[in-house]
C-alpha cells in the first residue's frame, strides 16, 4: 500500500521532470532559431566597402577596405602595428602586450591563449590580428561566428625571412605597404650586413635556454633557430618538437660553448651567471665557468620586427672579434652602425 | 528522513529553478562588455518579435552570440556531471564515485587528443572523439572492474584510479612528443574550459541530456531500493541489473556528454550530489532532479565568476567550481557533525 502511494508520488515526480526538460528545450529552440538568422549582415550599413583577403592559414577574411580600428592579440603584432607607424589605429591589444611601453596603456583584451570576446566586440575593431605562434584556432573560429574580421598570421614559419615575409603580408593588409617594405627592407640589410661579417667565423655552438625549471629549449624546424644561425651560431639540441624539454645529461654531452637566454626571466646576465654557478651540475660546464652566457631581449623568440636586435645583440656577445676587426678596417668614422631599434621607428 | 511528497518535490524543485533563473540574469547581465538590464530585455523582447534589425549588432553578438550559448553550456555541463555523478554513486554504492574519479574525464581527454593529432581540422571530430574516448573508458573500466560475473566496488574503483593515471600518462607522452600548435587548446580544455561553446543550434546536445537525466530518474525509486543492498532489492522485486544497466549507460552518456563540449570539469559530479544529499536527504527521487538543478547553477555561477572576477582576463571554470563549491561543502559538512 506504501509503495503504490510512492509509486504514484513518483509519477507525478515524473511529470515535474519533463517539465524541467520541456523548459531546457523551449531555452534550446528559442536561441536555435535566434540562430538562423544570418550574422554580420548588420555591419554591412556602416562601411560597404569590403575586400577579401586569404591569410597566412588560408581562411578568407572578409574585411573593410579602409582599416581604422586594430586589435592584436600577440605581443609581437602589437609591436608589428607600432613598426609600421599605425599606433593610432590599434584599439586595443593583450595583458601580455609591453612593447613599445605605451602598448601597455592600450586597452586590454584579456590573455593571448584566451581573450575575451566580450571586450574584442567592445573596442568595434575593424580587423583582429591573430598569430599562429600563440593564439588558438578556437578563438580565430569564435570571432569569425561573431562577424569580426581575423587574420591570422604565421608566427611559426621555420626561418627568419619567412617572419619578414609574414610581417610585409601584414603591412600589404593594413594599407601601410610603403612603411612594411621599408621596414622588411631595412631588416633584411641588417641581416645581410650581419652575414658578410660572420660568414668567415666558426659556428658557435650554443644551448638556448626558454625555461630553466624545466630545462627547455628550441627545436631546428623554428624561425628561432634559424635566428641563431645568423647570429653566427648553431643550436646544439637536435629536435623536430618546437619547444623540447631536455635533460641535463644532454647537456653535459652536447658540451655548449654558449649558454643563451631567452631574456623571459627578466634577469640580468650577471644575475644569470650567479644562479648557474650555485646549481649543481651547471657549475661545472665549460661554459659557465668561463661566463659564456648571453641573456637576450626576449624579442628573439617574438616573430617581431626586434628579432633582428636580438640576432645583432647575440653576433656581438658571441663574436666580438668580428665586430671589433670590421670597424678597425673601415675606420672610426663607419664603427658598428648603431642603428635605432627598428621597433620605435615611426 | 522526511517522507517525500510531491508538494515537498515541487516546491523544493522550483525553489532551485528560480535560484538558476537568477544565476541566468545575472550572467546575461554581467561581463566584460557593459549592457543593462533593459538593454537586455529590449534585445529579448525584439528578436522574440522578429525585429532583428532594431537590435543593435553588439547587443545580439554580446547576449546570442557569446553569453547565451555559454550560459546554455553551462547548465548542460552541470546538469549532466552532477546527474551523472549522483547515478555513479548509486550504481557502486560507494559516495567517491564520480566521472573524474572513474578515469571517464581522462578517456574523453584522450579520445580529443587522438582527434587532434589524426584530423585536426574536421568538425566535430573532437566531440565525437572525446565521447567515443568517454564510453570505451568507462567499458574497459566496468569490465576490470568485474570479479566472478559482478562488479565488485572496490576493484572498479581501483581500476578507475588506474585508468586515470595510465589515461593521463599517454596524454603526458603525446603531448610531449607530438609537433603541432593545435594542443594548445589542450591545456584549456584539460582543465575544463566553456569559452568555446558548440553552437547554440545543437538540438540534440540537449536532447541528449534531458534522455540521461530522465532514465536514470526512472530508476530512481528502485536506486532506493539498491542503496539498501542488492539481495534486499532482488527479493522486494528489482531488476536489478536492468537497473545498473540503464543507470550505467545513462551516466556514461552524460559524462561523455559534458566532456565532449567543455573538457575536464572535475569536482562537479562529486559536489553536488553530496551537497544535496546534505540539505534535502538521500532519497534518489528528489535527489536526481535536485543534482541537476544544483549542478545547472554551480557550473553556471562558477563561469560567471571566471569570465568577471579579472575581466577581460578569462580563468578557468574547473578552478571555480572548487572556489565556489568547497567552502559551502565544508560549511555543510561541519554542520552536520554537530
Amino acid at each position: 500500500m506504501l509503495e503504490t502511494q510512492k509509486l504514484k508520488r513518483a509519477n507525478s515526480n515524473n511529470a515535474a521532470m519533463i517539465a524541467f526538460a520541456g523548459a531546457l528545450l523551449l531555452l534550446a529552440t528559442a536561441v536555435r532559431a535566434s540562430a538562423d538568422v544570418e550574422p554580420g549582415g548588420q555591419s554591412n550599413a556602416r562601411t560597404p566597402r569590403y575586400r577579401i583577403v586569404t591569410d597566412d592559414v588560408g581562411r578568407e577574411v572578409k574585411m573593410p577596405i579602409e582599416v581604422n580600428r586594430i586589435v592584436t592579440l600577440a605581443p609581437n603584432l602589437t609591436e608589428i602595428v607600432y613598426a609600421l607607424g599605425l599606433a593610432d589605429k590599434l584599439a586595443g591589444d593583450t595583458n601580455e602586450c609591453d612593447s613599445p611601453p605605451a602598448a601597455k596603456s592600450k586597452p586590454h583584451v584579456g590573455e593571448p591563449q584566451n581573450p575575451n570576446l566580450e571586450a574584442i566586440i567592445a573596442l568595434h575593431p575593424d580587423l583582429v590580428l591573430a598569430t599562429t605562434a600563440i593564439n588558438r584556432v578556437e578563438t580565430a573560429d569564435a570571432l569569425g561566428r561573431l562577424g569580426i574580421a581575423v587574420y591570422t598570421s604565421d608566427g611559426e614559419a621555420e626561418t627568419v625571412l619567412g617572419i619578414l615575409d609574414s610581417i610585409a603580408r601584414m603591412a600589404d593588409l593594413m594599407l601601410a605597404q610603403a612603411k612594411g617594405a621599408d621596414l622588411v627592407a631595412q631588416m633584411r640589410r641588417r641581416l645581410d650586413e650581419l652575414h658578410k661579417r660572420l660568414e668567415d667565423r666558426p659556428m658557435v655552438h650554443v644551448l638556448f635556454v626558454v625555461w630553466l625549471d624545466p630545462l627547455t629549449t628550441i627545436g631546428q624546424k623554428t624561425f628561432i633557430a634559424d635566428a641563431l644561425r645568423w647570429a653566427g651560431t648553431e643550436s646544439v639540441v637536435l629536435s623536430k618538437q618546437t619547444w623540447p624539454q631536455i635533460s641535463m645529461e644532454e647537456v653535459i654531452r652536447l658540451e655548449p660553448d654558449y649558454i643563451v637566454f631567452a631574456g623571459t626571466h627578466g634577469e640580468s646576465k650577471a644575475t644569470e651567471l650567479t644562479d648557474l654557478r650555485s646549481r649543481p651540475v651547471w657549475r661545472d660546464l665549460d661554459a659557465v665557468q668561463v661566463g659564456h652566457v648571453v641573456n637576450l631581449n626576449q624579442e628573439v623568440i617574438r616573430p617581431s620586427p626586434g628579432l633582428v636586435d636580438a640576432i645583432e645583440q647575440l653576433a656581438r656577445q658571441v663574436h666580438p672579434e668580428a665586430f671589433a676587426r670590421r670597424s678597425e678596417n673601415r675606420g672610426p668614422s663607419s664603427e658598428i652602425p648603431a642603428e635605432e631599434p627598428i621597433r620605435c621607428a615611426r | 528522513m522526511r517522507p517525500l511528497t510531491a508538494r515537498r518535490l515541487a516546491l523544493i524543485c522550483a525553489a532551485l529553478g528560480a535560484m538558476l533563473f537568477i544565476a541566468v540574469v545575472i550572467s546575461l547581465r554581467m561581463g566584460a562588455y557593459p549592457i543593462s538590464i533593459p538593454e537586455i530585455v529590449m534585445t529579448l523582447v525584439n528578436r522574440f518579435f522578429g525585429r532583428r534589425n532594431e537590435i543593435p549588432p553588439d547587443f545580439w553578438n554580446v547576449v546570442y552570440e557569446i553569453r547565451l550559448p555559454r550560459i546554455a553550456l553551462g547548465i548542460l555541463v552541470g546538469a549532466s556531471l552532477s546527474t551523472a555523478g549522483a547515478g555513479f554513486q548509486a550504481l557502486l554504492r560507494n559516495p567517491l564515485a564520480d566521472p573524474y574519479v572513474l578515469g571517464v574525464s581522462s578517456g574523453a581527454a584522450l579520445g580529443a587528443i587522438i582527434s587532434l593529432a589524426i584530423a585536426p581540422q574536421t568538425a566535430g571530430m573532437i566531440q565525437f572523439a572525446a565521447f567515443a574516448g568517454a564510453g570505451g573508458t568507462i567499458a574497459a573500466v566496468y569490465f576490470l572492474g568485474r570479479r566472478g560475473g559482478h562488479v565488485d566496488t572496490a576493484t572498479l574503483l581501483l581500476a578507475g584510479i588506474v585508468a586515470v593515471s595510465f589515461l593521463s600518462a599517454v596524454i603526458m607522452f603525446l603531448m610531449t612528443t607530438l609537433p603541432g600548435r593545435e594542443f594548445r587548446g589542450m591545456a584549456f580544455w584539460l582543465m575544463g574550459d566553456l569559452a568555446s561553446p558548440p553552437p547554440i543550434s545543437s538540438h540534440w546536445l540537449y536532447l541528449l541530456l534531458v534522455i540521461g537525466v530522465g532514465s536514470i530518474y526512472t530508476t530512481s525509486s528502485d536506486l532506493n531500493l539498491i542503496l539498501t543492498g542488492e539481495q534486499e532489492a532482488r527479493h522486494l522485486g528489482v531488476n536489478v541489473n536492468r537497473v545498473k544497466i540503464v543507470v550505467y549507460v545513462a551516466a556514461s552518456l552524460l559524462t561523455g556528454l559534458a566532456v565532449s563540449v567543455s573538457g575536464a570539469i572535475g569536482y562537479v559530479g562529486l559536489l553536488v550530489p553530496h551537497l544535496m544529499r546534505m540539505m534535502f536527504g538521500s532519497d534518489y527521487r528528489l535527489l536526481i532532479p535536485t543534482s541537476a538543478l544544483g549542478g545547472a547553477i554551480l557550473v553556471v555561477l562558477a563561469d560567471l565568476l571566471a569570465r568577471t572576477v579579472v575581466a577581460p582576463t578569462e580563468l578557468p571554470v574547473g578552478a571555480m567550481t572548487a572556489l565556489v563549491g568547497a567552502p559551502v561543502f565544508i560549511y555543510l559538512m561541519r554542520r552536520r557533525v554537530r
